[in-house]
């Protein structure tokens, strides 16, 4: 798996980027000091791009993705801003002071501003990036952890030691903050305006609100507008005639450097894994889990429990009704659960536009959940495999039944939402049911909403379902032994875990371990296969992301359910951007259309709205 | 326009023989009364009382974009005569406008403000204490005020306000006034910042002169302006930065025959500013200003101009019959200023921010109407446009 990050054309246009730097560093209270507009008049991205090792892979599809990478950067990147600074401390200092209490002075506090220049180069950033991908979304891409390593600054004022210090240290300090909570901004809203032309016209409404000065410059395609004063990398002007071509380049270069086209190969390969067609090449090392099944339509979760689990997998196909890339991996639990059917890809669509009726918080758990579904490309470590988790086919599951009626759901979640959501999970069955009761309360808020219910039901089990696998040893391709498969996760996982449980007790044996899988449900099978591997992963992920901190297992795993801090902050604010869009976009529907055709445009636009937030297919490799 | 609660300080001030205008933080008042004038935002009344000689409440009440407002409480000890009633007071004394300096005046002995009552000392010391609550943002606002001797003043402002670093400031300030020279030492909690003032009027002493003049060589002699100048320093003793100013004042006095005129000039060594000011009473209804400003480290200068015009009522139909009958008679008013329908004040830059404001009295309301606009942004001229208005009894 490659991508082909093109970086030239990112260097070509930066006018648009600076720009919306400019607007950021305007936008918000300034300092006093700082007198006048904060102008970036020079911006250049450097000839050698940033270093992108690929650690994960979560969703993965034609119109989306999602990965973390470890990025390191030593380019020869530099930034000029320019603004005006307040000389006189005095004048500063009773700017912030109340009136009343002023001494007043006559003439002590005038003004002396100075023209400041400021170069930022030799930046060195590592960290870990979260680049999230969807057509209607655009790009989203946040820092795991503090990339800024360090950098130079140059200034107008480097020839006193002291000025020179301090701003080296405030700039840190702004950049930080910039590249934590600005840049995933900038990138994001730089995104829409590239490939969502209705959002475009949004953002320009939102511009419009911000700052009075309207930009008219809002491209919907790099193609159609070529950039304004666009240089090349040696900050030379480029004329029309060049630009013309570049831009034809850049066009088809942008979408590259995106990786538009590695992405539609891995979705051609993830679907021909699906069929039965004799051409599927493979990926070697990987198990490709969360191949949902429609469960959610009536007629399929009746059928569900009929079929054995063998057959279920290549018939549920037939059912998956909506769309054709949504297959499943339905366990047909035959006994007393029937929490096995997995929604598809497509289905969930419906059941998540359900969803977005209710809180933010319901998004923020959805999308919380969702990222657990990962490919993880990175080694295995044996050390990170041992703290796995265990006994989970042990407890007993709580489950819920797909024919079950919706009140009955309503009361069974009520009662266990009881339990505070804060509390970290610490048996790790536990994390199983507790975050279907959140789903399922929050999907079925609107009480209007009765057929939906089943539907949020089958979410519900869905995300119980989610978690990705990370499984050590690399399961067979699972077309040539599907029925042995899961049996054989099972003691991977089980084996895996079992450390962790109780580091002092001995690893259980084999056999006795088989005998216990054996007698657990085929629901059992499938669901501690999912849960314990996802758990394990994010154990996994978890003491990666703490280092050799040495934070205790428990810690770990109370973070295992809902992610790092930072990961939470950052998923509440894109659910509330989200939210806050779908509701602008339904509230400018219902405007416009008449009533009838409002119910229609409004499920079209959930549709879309909601895209993201569905179940993706993840893997194991 | 004054606060009401201004204005009964200035009374206060009046009426304790303070001289507010013997002060280098005074000293170039003329100009900022003509050319850094506020004006208002949004809506704002004020109901205010001098319900007894030494006691005044006011209420504001804002509204821009949320309502606020304020309560304010004043006690002073010495009985306040100055008709503060919104219907009958002096426009003069509530605009602020060109400012007409007078002869310097003896300082009161000590001895004078002593009162003996049998055999013990009864006198006590004049004091102001005022008081100012803003809801909804909790903030308050206190001032102490003492005459401790005849030339001497401590004055305590102190801010209340969450917001605030350390929750609010102090600020002490302790004036005195000899009348050929006054002195400032200032301390406020904020930052530490410590600050001296000192002005000084060439010319004659008024401690050792005669105030008024007796034989017709001192009538001749007398003089026609005034000549001043002053330093100030601060430093902030926590963050180690300081300030420093020194400014030159020329003013005529009443006695001089011309228009009346006020020269400045300021200058901040360390900052390289140099600010000129020349304002100019051009007619009992019309004061003109102008300043220059320059900075020598930066080039940077900035011009502004600024004028006050008091517009009178008149009876066309009657005055030239008046005038006819007799040229020198003058009708006697009722109330001060009732003729006048308003003072317009108006000021410009150079780069076009007009500030205009229409101060006057309607009936027993005073009312102030001001707007800001800005030339050069064409797509929002008016930064801001708002209304006051004024009730005391």
């Amino acid at each position: 798996m490659a991508f082909n990050f093109n970086w030239s054309p990112l260097i070509a246009d930066t006018s648009r980027a600076r720009d919306m730097l400019t607007t950021a560093l305007n936008k918000g209270p300034k300092p006093p000091i700082i007198v006048d507009d904060i102008t970036v008049t020079e911006l250049n991205l450097g000839s050698t791009p940033p270093e992108l090792e690929i650690l994960e892979i979560g969703d993965l599809a034609e119109d989306r993705f999602r990965g973390i990478f470890k990025m390191t950067y030593t380019g020869d990147a530099f930034l000029t801003l320019k603004t005006k600074v307040q000389a006189n401390p005095l004048n500063t200092y009773l700017s912030t002071k109340p009136d009343f209490a002023s001494p007043e002075p006559l003439a002590a506090s005038a003004g002396l501003t100075i023209p400041l220049q400021i170069t930022l180069s030799d930046i060195r950033l590592s960290g870990f990036v979260i680049l999230v991908f969807s057509k209607q979304k655009g790009v989203t891409l946040v820092f795991r952890n503090d990339p800024l390593e360090s950098l130079k600054v140059s200034s107008t004022f480097d020839s006193i030691p002291f000025i020179k210090n301090y701003l080296q240290k405030v700039i840190e300090e702004q950049l930080r903050v910039l590249f934590m909570e600005d840049l995933p901004a900038i990138i994001h809203r730089l995104s829409l305006r590239l490939w969502s032309p209705e959002f475009q016209e949004m953002d320009t409404e939102t511009e419009e609100r911000l700052d009075g000065s309207k930009s008219t410059i809002a491209p919907i395609d790099p193609l159609s507008s070529p950039p304004q004063d666009a240089v090349d990398e040696f900050g030379n002007p480029i004329d029309a005639s060049q630009m013309a071509t570049l831009a034809l380049d850049s066009a088809s270069e942008i979408h590259a450097s995106f990786s538009q086209k590695n992405m539609l190969r891995l979705a051609a390969l993830s679907q021909s894994q699906r069929t039965l067609s004799l051409f599927t090449p493979g990926i070697r090392e990987a198990v490709f889990r969360a191949w949902a099944s429609n469960p959610d339509r009536p007629d399929s979760g009746s059928a569900t429990p009929a079929l054995t689990q063998s057959s279920l997998s290549r018939i549920q196909s037939n059912f998956a009704s909506v769309k054709s890339n949504a297959s499943s991996i339905a366990s047909g639990s035959t006994g007393q659960d029937t929490m096995s059917s997995r929604p598809t890809l497509s289905s969930t669509y419906s059941s998540a536009a359900g969803l977005s009726l209710g809180a933010n918080r319901a998004r923020g758990h959805q999308m919380r959940k969702r990222k657990k579904r990962v490919v993880d490309l990175r080694k295995n470590r044996d050390g990170a495999e041992s703290s796995g988790l265990s006994t989970e086919g042990n407890t007993p599951l709580h489950s819920t039944t797909v024919s079950e009626t919706a009140s009955s759901v309503i009361l069974e979640e009520r009662e266990r939402e009881e339990e505070p959501l804060t509390s970290p999970p610490r048996s790790p069955a536990k994390p199983n049911v507790r975050f279907d009761p959140k789903h399922g309360r929050l999907d079925i808020s609107d009480p209007s909403r009765l057929r939906e219910t089943e539907k949020t039901l089958s979410a519900s089990t869905d995300t119980l379902l989610a978690p990705a696998p990370l499984l050590s040893n690399p399961p067979k391709p699972k077309a040539k032994n599907l029925a042995n498969a899961p049996v054989h996760h099972l003691v991977n996982a089980v084996q895996h875990e079992k450390p962790r449980s109780s580091s002092s007790r001995p690893p259980l044996s084999h056999s006795r371990l088989r005998s216990t899988q054996q007698s657990s449900s085929p629901l059992l099978r499938s669901l501690s296969f999912d849960k314990v591997s996802a758990i394990t992963q994010n154990q996994f992920q978890n003491q990666k992301n703490h280092g050799g901190l040495g934070s205790p297992p428990y810690a770990e795993s109370t973070t295992s359910s809902s992610g790092g801090i930072l990961e939470q902050a950052w998923m509440m604010k894109m659910a509330q951007d989200i939210a806050r869009k779908v509701a602008e976009e339904k509230g400018r529907s219902r405007s416009r259309s008449p009533r009838e055709g409002a119910e229609k445009r409004t499920q079209g636009l959930w549709d879309s709205g909601v895209e993201e937030l569905d179940a993706p297919p993840a893997y194991v490799a | 326009m004054l606060d009401f609660m201004e204005h009964v300080q200035h009374a206060f001030y009046e009426a304790s023989h303070w001289n507010l205008d013997n002060s280098y933080g005074t000293l170039n008042a003329t100009a900022r009364a003509l050319l850094d004038f506020q004006t208002p935002r949004g809506l704002r009344l004020q109901i205010s009382s001098l319900a007894a000689p030494n006691f005044a409440t006011s209420y504001t009440l804002g509204n821009l974009g949320v309502v606020d407002g304020s309560v304010s409480y004043l006690y002073s000890s010495l009985p306040l005569q100055r008709r503060l009633k919104s219907s009958e007071l002096d426009l003069h004394n509530a605009i602020r406008g060109y400012r007409q300096l007078q002869e310097l005046r003896r300082p009161d002995e000590n001895w004078w403000w002593e009162i003996w009552h049998s055999g013990k000392r009864v006198d006590r010391r004049d004091t102001l204490l005022y008081g100012r609550i803003f809801l909804p943002q909790s903030r308050l606002e206190a001032l102490y005020l003492r005459r401790l001797t005849p030339t001497r003043q401590l004055r305590i402002n102190a801010v209340s306000d969450s917001n605030l670093n350390n929750g609010g400031t102090i600020l002490t300030l302790l004036q005195n006034d000899f009348g050929k020279y006054s002195t400032e030492y200032m301390y406020s909690t904020d930052s530490a910042l410590i600050g001296l003032r000192a002005l000084y009027n060439f010319g004659a002493d008024p401690r050792v002169a005669p105030t008024e003049p007796t034989t017709a060589q001192q009538v001749a002699e007398r003089m026609h302006g005034r000549f001043s100048a002053g330093a100030e320093l601060y430093y902030g003793l926590l963050n180690k930065s300081g300030g420093i100013s020194t400014g030159l004042r020329f003013t005529t006095l009443p006695a001089h025959t011309g228009f009346p005129y006020t020269m400045t000039l300021t200058m901040n060594p360390l900052m390289g500013n140099l600010s000129s000011t020349y304002a100019v009473k051009a007619g009992s209804n019309l004061a003109l200003c102008s300043r220059f400003d320059f900075n020598f480290y930066s080039y940077e200068s900035e011009l502004q101009l600024g004028c006050e015009l008091w517009r009178r009522r008149r009876n066309t139909d009657v005055e030239w019959a008046v005038k006819k009958l007799h040229p020198d008679w003058r009708q006697p008013a009722a109330a001060p200023d009732n003729d006048v329908s308003g003072i317009l004040k108006a000021r410009v830059d150079q780069h076009w921010r007009i500030g205009v404001l229409w101060e006057g009295r309607i009936k027993e309301l005073l009312f102030t109407l001001g707007a800001s606009l800005d030339l050069k942004k064409r797509e929002q001229i008016f930064r801001a446009v708002g209304i006051e208005l004024q009730y005391s009894s």
